[in-house]
């Protein structure tokens, strides 16, 4: 095969990559929290130190400012 | 018999000798932030194994059998963090979806474990050092279960620290990290375990 | 478009720079991207190589992130985030290689890991997604120069204890190498340059910012105890006269 018809098929694998991860991604948010762990919140006792934007811990910091 | 003795000496290596948090500086983020209580540290290091053996089985023949010969191996990085992004999201949606007991335990770390940097560090580590599939196996199994033993023993010694007489200065980071700098320190015995070449 | 401006005090930018060094420098006080400041901290070039890429990267993450951020929609953010530092990464990654190859050697993985550095990502989503390029360049521009600071301050330590004096000119190869000795040659404390080295130092650090911190705050609390009294002291005063003089009058 031509580097053409690798490099597009290449390209394209990536791209099906960025499309399951967008996808895993809306579906993972969508997904409802399952039930009994409603109650999970922040708390400075569980951790500190990383503060990470995607932590709900941390999200749940922001909002109590 | 000989495959599997460099096997296991492989792991062991990136387990103890070299390993992850105290000698190569991979994910001391969850190590400072997620180690206060000994169950939250075991839940991060179980999903980090989980992530990093799953990584390192898709990132291999990704870079081996797509990146390489399509020529374009200069987009390792960005093709490991899609790949290791949409695992963690996916495992992440099965956990959720289908066992609400193990959500308790792992799922709030989970969404932490796309910027842990032992999981593209083990990756991109085993691409820069041109390590064959076994060999990138060891890695990866070697260096989650080091995180996993250093992170719980380390949640351990800083629970007892919590309520033990510190001076006000030193509460909470500082002296988990002098504490992490002992625990380096003793590691650093473990060197010359092996003779290696 | 008014609210706006009535946000926008006067040295709003001064302030804005000004944050990211010392208020919530991104290392010592939010501990953030620990990983690079821990392992490239050897020497005073590594670190200051170190916080130029992680600078460019966040200057040209937060610039694009902000130019786009009324066209990426709400719901895929974090992945469009984590595409477009991939790709700085990879571009810093690659200039590194061609030109400065001898830094490109010495950070090794940690080039690639700036990926995932919780900085970059932190400031692109709680900053740069809601505020003008300029003032997202801004805010890179400080948050990347009190990293970078930070680091230096660092490496002094570990640098001058570990090997006993600085040596440039090894990394960036344009400046002619020199030496500077300070520490005569075989007192200085080897254990300075391993791991365990970097961590007493990063968690004395931390100790002596919250030593001054607390200091500062017991400080502040004697003041207003003392302000507390003196007034109390002073109602009790006037009273007493208010008094004195209410009996003068009958």
């Amino acid at each position: 095969m031509s580097q053409t018809g690798y490099i597009i098929i290449a390209v394209s694998i990536l791209l099906a990559l960025l499309v399951t991860f967008i996808v895993s991604f809306v579906l993972y948010r969508r997904t409802p929290v399952p039930k009994g762990c409603e109650d999970i919140k922040a708390s400075e006792e569980k951790c500190s130190g990383c503060s990470h934007v995607e932590c709900h811990f941390y999200q749940d910091k922001e909002e109590n400012k | 018999m000989n495959m599997f003795i460099a096997f296991l000496l492989a792991i062991i290596t990136s387990m103890l000798v070299d390993n992850v948090v105290l000698s190569r500086f991979y994910g001391i983020c969850p190590f400072l932030g997620v180690s206060k209580k000994v169950k939250s540290s075991l839940g991060m290091g179980v999903a980090v194994v989980f992530v990093i053996i799953l990584a390192t089985v898709i990132c291999w023949p990704l870079y081996n059998y797509v990146l390489v010969p399509a020529g374009i191996p200069y987009l390792d990085t960005v093709a490991y963090i899609l790949v290791i992004a949409s695992l963690v999201q996916l495992v992440g949606l099965f956990i959720k979806k289908y066992s609400p007991g193990l959500y308790k335990t792992l799922g709030i770390y989970l969404p932490l474990i796309t910027t842990n940097c032992a999981v593209l560090g083990v990756a991109q580590s085993n691409t820069d050092q041109g390590l064959g599939f076994v060999e990138s196996l060891a890695n990866g199994l070697g260096t989650s279960v080091g995180f996993l033993l250093i992170i719980v023993v380390f949640s351990c010694i800083r629970v007892r620290l919590e309520s033990s007489n510190t001076p006000k200065a030193f509460k909470g980071l500082p002296i988990a990290l002098i504490t992490a700098a002992i625990m380096a320190i003793a590691f650093m015995g473990l060197q010359g375990l092996f003779v290696r070449g | 478009m008014e609210v706006k401006k009535m946000k926008r005090e006067k040295g709003y930018t001064r302030k804005n720079f000004l944050k990211g060094i010392v208020i919530e420098n991104p290392l010592f006080v939010s501990i953030l991207g620990t990983c690079p400041a821990l392992a490239t901290t050897k020497s005073i070039e590594a670190a200051i190589g170190m916080g130029l890429l992680f600078t460019i990267v966040l200057i040209c993450s937060n610039m694009l992130v902000s130019l786009l951020r009324k066209l990426i929609p709400e719901e895929i953010r974090t992945p469009a985030y984590i595409v477009i530092i991939a790709t700085f990464v990879t571009i810093v990654k690659m200039f590194t290689n061609a030109f400065l190859s001898e830094l490109y050697s010495t950070l090794g993985v940690f080039i690639s890991l700036i990926v995932v550095n919780c900085i970059v990502l932190g400031r692109a989503e709680a900053y740069a997604s809601k505020n003008n390029v300029f003032d997202s360049l801004i805010d890179a521009l400080g948050m990347g120069l009190g990293y970078m600071l930070a680091l230096i301050t660092m490496a002094f330590f570990r640098e001058l204890l570990g090997l006993g004096g600085f040596t440039f000119g090894k990394i960036f190869q344009f400046i002619p190498l020199t030496t500077l000795q300070i520490i005569p040659k075989g007192y200085e404390i080897k254990m300075f340059q391993t791991p365990a080295g970097a961590f007493i130092v990063f968690g004395l650090i931390l100790a002596v910012l919250a030593f001054i911190k607390n200091r500062k705050a017991e400080l502040k609390a004697n003041i207003e105890k003392r302000e507390k009294i003196r007034k109390a002291q002073e109602a009790k005063e006037a009273a007493l006269k208010a008094a004195v003089n209410n009996g003068g009058n009958k």
